[in-house]
């Protein structure tokens, strides 16, 4: 057990170090190109003045001495500066990393728990129950999140009025207005990630249900509802939680988009916005702390796995 | 017992999601409206932004929508919509016959928000502070100063300055301190109208304001405060306008049905021109283009009509010229100069020696609405024989490969800026940086000198001499000049656009 984890921990530290060497090298790769955008369109180009600027951005500087400043600087909570506004992309991080974290912890939530319940549900009671969710499935899944956000906007924020179409207030500030600032990001997340999520937690069950073991302890007189929840949902958890820890992934994808539309502060937007602009310190910092979330909740679930394993457990 | 708990935990967790949830739709819709569409009152102005300023550095602020600078600092003179210089810190200026000196007198008793005053020394230090910056310190290299006393300062120029407004207007004034201490992104500090709200600020999302009860022209300002919200897509802005969560945001001309549909409001503006830039006067790389007649047949396949009709859905005006109508340099009731006329522009071709064409590489850029022109244009030139090879131009490298004059001919929206003196400066000299092959021109040279060192009625006739000279040349293929849009609500009224730029309204015209 002890050795899985110390496996995983290392294959995490390995794959970041991978991750934002390859980025950091693609980022910074064209130092003259950066140093020319950064100076933009009136400013009086002269290989001087694009050198000068290069020095004051510290891109003359070989690559890996660069990235080597950049690792020196992420043990002592120094990422840098943003190329155009001088922030600091830790700072800069500090007021995005909630936003985005708000929205997908609570998507996964949802998700988890909605999906479980429509899976199994699904799976259990069969027939039309089964093909009614299923259909609702496929359409959720096929349904792109730009259309769901577009027709969740014009029902709850337009038409009912009910909550806001953009925006977000921080919970500091107040509970209320940050529940409705994110529910509709969320909703818009969700619809997707639950019609995908179910359709494995659906098959998984029917999976169990088949097994021998089912069969026995139906045989025996256990309670259906026993079988379900205690046994059954316990053996299918295992790729659940897989499916789970994927769903993160496809929701900070999400993110990115979701946070356009609803005009969201968060990382995806913050990623977005200083990617146009080529601002890298700051697509340098997004990227960090998303290969950190991703890492983290891979972890995770292999570890959750692995406790719900036995055989993996005894290893 | 494992399982139990965690499913404890899973329902515990739902319920508190569901009661946020039913909590927001209960109750929390209505507090994140800030206009004043919501509150009926004119107590605050909500602007939505489509792009971000780039921190607090007052020498690296946006003209376009630049709101935020407008509240926070204050300057010597402004500018209107022409670039004529009206009172600001200066409440009266002289300048000077060679064009060479501005004197202010400064109004008395102005503070910063740091408590510094705003005197003559201030005026000098934030001057002597452009010389520093890239984007300015061509505009102000060897500038003297002259400060007799603390209400009055003259800047002198070693060269006349045709483009005095511009060089006066451009400054924004900061605090000597906060020069001093470096640190001009952290926190802006100014005397303009408005004063930041640090705690209903978060950069790159939403940035507030408090009237400035100090300022001399508070009265101008009528709202108590101002929000200026980012959004970096335009369907974000218009949800955010169509819920009552902003005042008034830009819009395309694909949202104008929409927009008035809705009972909005819609300020229209001709800030640009569409227009092929034939900048290889000398055919020095493609030497069809040396030839006047290939330009003006170039001019000739276009049906600009057609274009405003079909692909600006109506939204725009036929341009023959590329200065803004009102302009100095604007030629009133010029009659087009080459109407659409393929088989005449055949004959010019043929006339020239060009009749089987060549090869042109358009470069294409996101956000430029290519998407849409593009297909007209290739379509027409090929008329001419013109085959045309788009080059889409992306990553850091973009902007360089635009103006390095790697390609001779460019489609692009150019701005038309009140100021048409700056236009000649920018698009026309051989030194402007959408001059892309830089080729140098005798006769706007000549006319150059005019406009830096004749009379107001000498530098008026000699940008109009520029604008003749370069139609009759053909430099450019002006087509349209498309209508931009702001759309606002009823509560919020605007007269008159004053931006020299005619892209936005400024903070002044929010009334």
């Amino acid at each position: 057990m002890l050795t899985s984890v110390l496996r995983n921990l290392l294959r995490s530290v390995v794959v970041l170090v991978v991750v934002t060497f390859v980025v950091f090298f693609l980022m910074y790769g064209n130092g003259p190109g950066i140093a020319r955008a950064v100076m933009g369109m009136q400013a009086e180009v002269t290989e001087e003045n694009v050198a000068a600027k290069m020095v004051e951005l510290g891109l003359d500087q070989p690559l890996l001495v660069q990235y080597g400043h950049w690792v020196q600087g992420l043990f002592t909570g120094d990422l840098g500066r943003s190329f155009y506004t001088g922030q600091s992309v830790t700072e800069a991080l500090a007021t995005r990393v909630p936003v985005t974290l708000a929205i997908t912890a609570v998507a996964l939530v949802l998700t988890a728990l909605l999906s479980v319940l429509l899976g199994v549900t699904a799976a259990v009671k069969g027939g039309r129950i089964d093909r009614i969710l299923q259909f609702l499935s496929v359409l959720g899944t096929a349904v792109p999140s730009f259309i769901t956000s577009i027709v969740l906007v014009f029902l709850f924020a337009i038409f009912w009025r009910v909550l806001p179409a953009t925006g977000y207030v921080s919970p500091d500030v107040s509970t209320e207005g940050w529940a409705a600032s994110i529910t509709l990001p969320v909703l818009a997340l969700l619809i997707g990630a639950v019609s995908s999520a179910a359709q494995q937690f659906r098959t998984a069950t029917l999976d169990q249900l088949g097994k021998d073991y089912v069969r026995t302890l139906r045989a025996r007189g256990v309670s259906e509802r026993a079988v379900i929840f205690r046994h059954v949902l316990r053996n299918a958890a295992a790729p659940g939680l897989t499916v789970l820890s994927l769903t993160v992934f496809s929701l900070l994808g999400g993110a990115v988009f979701i946070e356009q539309v609803f005009a969201l502060p968060g990382l995806g937007q913050l990623a977005n916005s200083s990617a146009q602009i080529f601002d890298v310190p700051m697509v340098m910092g997004t990227v960090l702390v998303t290969a950190v979330i991703v890492l983290i909740v891979n972890f995770l679930g292999d570890l959750a796995i692995t406790l719900l394993n036995p055989k993996a457990r005894t290893r | 017992m494992r399982l139990v708990t965690r499913r404890s935990m899973l329902t515990g967790s739902a319920a508190v999601t569901a009661g946020a949830i039913l909590a927001a739709c209960t109750g929390g819709a209505n507090n994140t409206g800030g206009g004043s569409a919501a509150g009926g009152a004119k107590d605050t102005l909500t602007l939505g932004m489509t792009a971000d300023i780039e921190g607090w550095d007052p020498n690296n602020q946006p003209g376009y929508q630049g709101w935020p600078g407008e509240a926070i600092w204050g300057v010597l003179c402004r500018a209107n919509e022409f670039g004529e210089l009206e009172p600001s810190l200066a409440e009266s200026w002289e300048i000077s016959d060679d064009r060479r000196s501005f004197t202010a007198h400064l109004r008395q008793g102005v503070t910063f928000s740091d408590g510094a005053i705003a005197d003559a020394e201030a005026v000098k230090a934030n001057f002597e502070f452009a010389t520093t910056n890239e984007a300015t310190r061509s505009l102000y290299e060897g500038v003297t100063f002259d400060v007799p006393d603390a209400q009055t300062i003259t800047l002198t120029w070693p060269e006349p300055q045709p483009l005095m407004s511009d060089r006066v207007f451009r400054i924004k004034l900061t605090s000597p301190d906060l020069i001093d201490s470096g640190n001009l992104n952290d926190k802006p500090v100014g005397f303009g109208p408005y004063l930041l709200d640090e705690a209903g600020t978060t950069r790159g999302s939403v940035y507030s304001f408090t009237k400035n009860q100090e300022h001399w022209e508070a009265d101008v300002y009528p709202y108590s405060k101002l929000v200026c919200k980012v959004y970096d897509s335009e369907t974000a802005a218009l949800n955010a306008l169509k819920t009552g969560q902003i005042d008034g945001t830009l819009v395309n001309a694909q949202s104008y049905d929409e927009v008035t549909g809705s009972g909005f409001e819609v300020k229209e503006m001709n800030g640009q021109t569409t227009r092929l830039l034939l900048t290889d006067h000398k055919g020095e790389i493609i030497p069809a283009l040396g030839d006047v007649r290939v330009r003006q047949a170039i001019n000739m396949v276009f049906d600009k009509q057609a274009m405003v009709d079909n692909l600006y859905a109506g939204h725009g005006e036929v341009s023959h010229q590329i200065f803004r109508p009102g302009s100095a340099a604007y030629i009133d009731d010029l009659a087009d100069p080459y109407p659409f006329d393929v088989d005449k522009a055949k004959s010019l071709m043929a006339e020239a020696g060009y009749a089987d064409g060549f090869e042109i590489e358009l470069p294409t850029m996101d956000g430029q609405n290519h998407d849409v022109l593009m297909p007209y244009i290739t379509q027409q030139l090929a008329e001419l024989n013109i085959t045309v090879k788009q080059v889409p131009l992306t990553g850091a490298n973009a902007i360089g490969d635009l103006l390095s004059g790697t390609y001779p001919v460019v489609l692009w929206q150019l701005g038309n800026i009140g100021d048409s003196a700056q236009d000649i400066d920018i698009v026309v000299r051989d030194t402007g940086y959408w001059n892309l092959e830089h080729q140098k021109d005798d006769y706007v040279d000549e006319q150059w000198d005019i406009i830096c060192t004749g009379t107001d009625e000498e530098a008026e006739a000699a940008q109009k001499a520029i604008n003749r000279y370069i139609i009759d040349q053909a430099w450019f293929a002006p087509m349209v000049n498309p209508t931009s849009f702001y759309a606002h609500t009823a509560d919020v009224v605007i007269d008159n656009v004053s931006d020299i730029e005619g892209l936005a309204p400024k903070l002044r015209d929010f009334q």
